[in-house]
């Protein structure tokens, strides 16, 4: 491989970091490591004077309500900037609260709506009958020319529609609402999802398709297959588990 | 309706005990024959409630324990049947067929989540709240509503909120809670305090202008002194406040007292203040408190150990990563050649959500001398992944059955810690205290 390098932006990691979500970036780092790829993660908080298009990877993770009320205001600030990395490449990833805030709007439990960067068309909002979403959840996910079942944890209460192109067909669970049976949002660049747990840990394939992403920015000629392969059986017998659990073959 | 019920359900709570069975079954037929049974119960005894995210069970027993040695007769939910149909329970054992509770005080530990029922079904006096930080959140939803469905629960609320003065999500109850008379409790500066903080997951913002917080210091998570950057939101006057702190003796003074608390940690010597803070209130002798710290015993499988073959096991249950940092700064201090066997499961009880271990510290004890990791229990692969990418340099082994788990760990022949959550912690201690007596 050319290039041995990513660089990762970690959006408000201290408060988008309500489910573990920095276990993603402990397995990031880790599988680079074991590659010989530097993965330099540069944690961003609210304020902070950054160039966010110098990365190849942009990542947001959940808040509670009102923490993404309270850094909306410096995220709309990064608009521009965002919509800038993204035309240069970068991959971004966004778990739950994060995926929320790159559509139109967020109406929160207490009815509070907080606009959102409107990148997208789908919206959220709270639950009718106010149900959250709560529980073990596998997907059957699709990657541009990867297949895969997704497994995680989701615990939102926002119900998201109006997603054009879907993350994946939910196995078991509920995905981005409670009645269509899809979950998260991915146009091939970015990748949006209520699956925390944290996603990457049981999932080395996902954090593997991020990592290629992010150096196939800068060496397009680059395969998902030129990635060494690593050892995860561990990974593979916890995912068997939950599989098995949500009566699923593996 | 009112005397057969109360009938049916201390029969049935007699009969229970005769097997030697607690539970909170009585209470649920009792709510589930009459939603208001709580309507049934005369009494003119103070009612103190304890409530919060750590700490509840300690505290409450040291407070009932308290008001024991000053010669009072108290009701309480010693068990930790802490939810409705538990405090039902408790009130239906203590009443008579014509619903009077004789009694002088009536201390229960109530679950976070149940304070508005509770509040509006019971005569409560004194609301003693210990610390707010996430748990379980599949089960609480978002801390913040939950803060806030007690906060509403306070608004009419006349008593006296005895509240942790350096949990800034603690304080802001009194805010929502005019009528309230309030005591605030707390403790200084120690050894163990700190500038900075790398645990603190909640307190970050203030709850009333949402401007961030800054920390003077940092006790452990996010309790500490604080004040807000833009308005007057702080760490109050505390009322009871631990002074002259010696946390490996887990001694302290207040009001020229000494003190020893159960434990030798902040969080306990924070729940002794809780209990100080009542003796001050229902002028109750200090010694009495200090005589109810060195007597309590200690719940099982908190920072108990069991002997095998000279070798020493020590458990610890967790809970959430608060309770867990605190559980791993203990093993940290041991620096000698370790085994650790950490058993963590998914039932209900637990959280169904195993997230929280990332949120957890366990790279305090991944350190050379903890030469092998046994991970157990229903989600034994998530935490050794949870291991594998602390970058742990020892050994990994995966048995999710815990008796085979726990046989390994004795095949070792190592100093071990043993950790596991709320729904593996007694089918583990059963198993290694039988493992001890047949040892023996």
């Amino acid at each position: 491989m050319q290039h041995k390098k990513i660089r990762v932006c970690w959006m408000y990691h201290n408060i988008m970091d309500l489910y573990g979500d920095k276990g993603n970036m402990m397995v990031l780092s880790k599988r680079c490591e074991n590659r010989g790829i530097e993965c330099e993660i540069v944690p961003l908080d609210i304020g902070q004077e950054m160039d966010l298009t110098s990365f190849d990877l942009l990542f947001l993770g959940g808040g509670a309500d009102r923490e993404q009320v309270l850094l909306m205001e410096d995220l709309l600030k990064r608009k521009q900037q965002i919509a800038k990395a993204m035309e240069q490449g970068a991959f971004i990833v966004l778990i739950c609260g994060g995926y929320q805030l790159f559509g139109q709007y967020y109406i929160a439990a207490d009815g509070t709506k907080i606009e959102g960067l409107k990148f997208f068309d789908y919206y959220t909002e709270a639950g009718s009958n106010y149900q959250r979403c709560i529980g073990n959840i596998a997907i059957s996910a699709q990657l541009d020319d990867i297949t895969t079942t997704v497994i995680g944890f989701e615990n939102h209460g926002g119900q998201t529609r109006n997603v054009s192109t879907p993350f994946g067909k939910v196995l078991s669970g509920y995905g981005n609402n409670q009645s269509e049976h899809m979950e998260g949002f991915y146009n091939g660049q970015v990748l949006g999802t209520y699956l925390h747990g944290p996603l990457f840990p049981k999932n080395p394939e996902i954090a593997d398709f991020v990592i290629y992403k992010c150096l196939k920015k800068q060496n397009p000629e680059l395969k998902y297959t030129d990635l060494t392969k690593l050892d995860d059986s561990l990974e593979q017998q916890a995912r068997e588990v939950m599989l098995k659990r949500m009566n699923l073959t593996v | 309706m009112k005397i057969p019920i109360l009938m049916i359900t201390k029969l049935l709570s007699f009969l229970l005990g005769k097997l030697g069975r607690g539970g909170s079954f009585p209470g649920q037929v009792a709510l589930r024959l009459n939603k208001h049974i709580f309507q049934c119960f005369r009494y003119t005894c103070p009612v103190i409630i304890v409530t919060g995210t750590n700490g509840k069970t300690s505290t409450s027993n040291l407070i009932a324990d308290l008001f024991m040695h000053s010669g009072k007769r108290v009701i309480n939910n010693r068990k930790g049947d802490n939810l409705k149909e538990g405090i039902a329970t408790a009130f239906i054992h203590a009443a008579k067929l014509n619903g009077r509770i004789s009694a002088d005080a009536m201390v229960l530990e109530v679950d976070e989540l149940n304070i508005p029922y509770i509040m509006n079904h019971v005569k409560v006096s004194t609301l003693v709240v210990t610390n707010f930080f996430r748990d379980q959140l599949d089960r609480s939803q978002e801390m913040e509503q939950l803060i806030q469905k007690i906060e509403r629960a306070a608004a009419s609320f006349d008593g006296t909120l005895i509240l942790n003065g350096n949990d800034p999500n603690v304080v802001r109850i009194k805010d929502h809670a005019p009528h309230a008379q309030v005591l605030y409790f707390g403790a200084d500066r120690c050894t163990a305090s700190a500038e900075t903080t790398q645990e603190a997951s909640e307190g970050k913002f203030c709850p009333r202008c949402n401007h961030p917080l800054t920390y003077s210091f940092y006790q452990y998570s996010h309790i500490g002194s604080f004040h807000c950057t833009d308005c007057d939101f702080c760490t109050p006057q505390l009322t009871v406040c631990a002074q002259a702190i010696d946390i490996k003796q887990g001694s302290f003074q207040y009001d020229k007292h000494s003190f020893h608390a159960p434990v030798p940690s902040l969080y306990a010597i924070y729940n002794c203040m809780a209990v100080i803070g009542i003796a001050k209130l229902y002028d109750i002798p200090y010694e009495l408190c200090d005589k109810a710290f060195r007597l309590a015993k200690q719940p099982a499988g908190r920072n108990e150990t069991f002997y095998r073959q000279g070798i020493a096991y020590t458990l610890n249950l967790v809970k959430n990563p608060t309770g867990a940092n605190e559980v791993l700064k203990t093993i940290e201090l041991d620096q000698s050649d370790k085994a650790l066997m950490i058993v963590l499961n998914d039932h209900a009880q637990d959280g169904t959500d195993v997230s929280w271990i990332y949120d957890a510290q366990f790279e305090r004890v991944l350190q050379l001398s903890t030469q092998k990791i046994i991970c157990s229990g229903t989600r034994a692969y998530d935490m050794a992944l949870r291991i594998k990418y602390a970058d742990y340099p020892g050994e990994i082994i995966v048995i999710t059955d815990e008796k085979q788990a726990l046989d390994e760990l004795y095949r070792l022949r190592m100093r071990s810690y043993v950790i596991a959550t709320y729904t593996a912690l007694a089918p583990v201690r059963a198993l290694m205290r039988k493992d001890e007596s047949d040892a023996a």
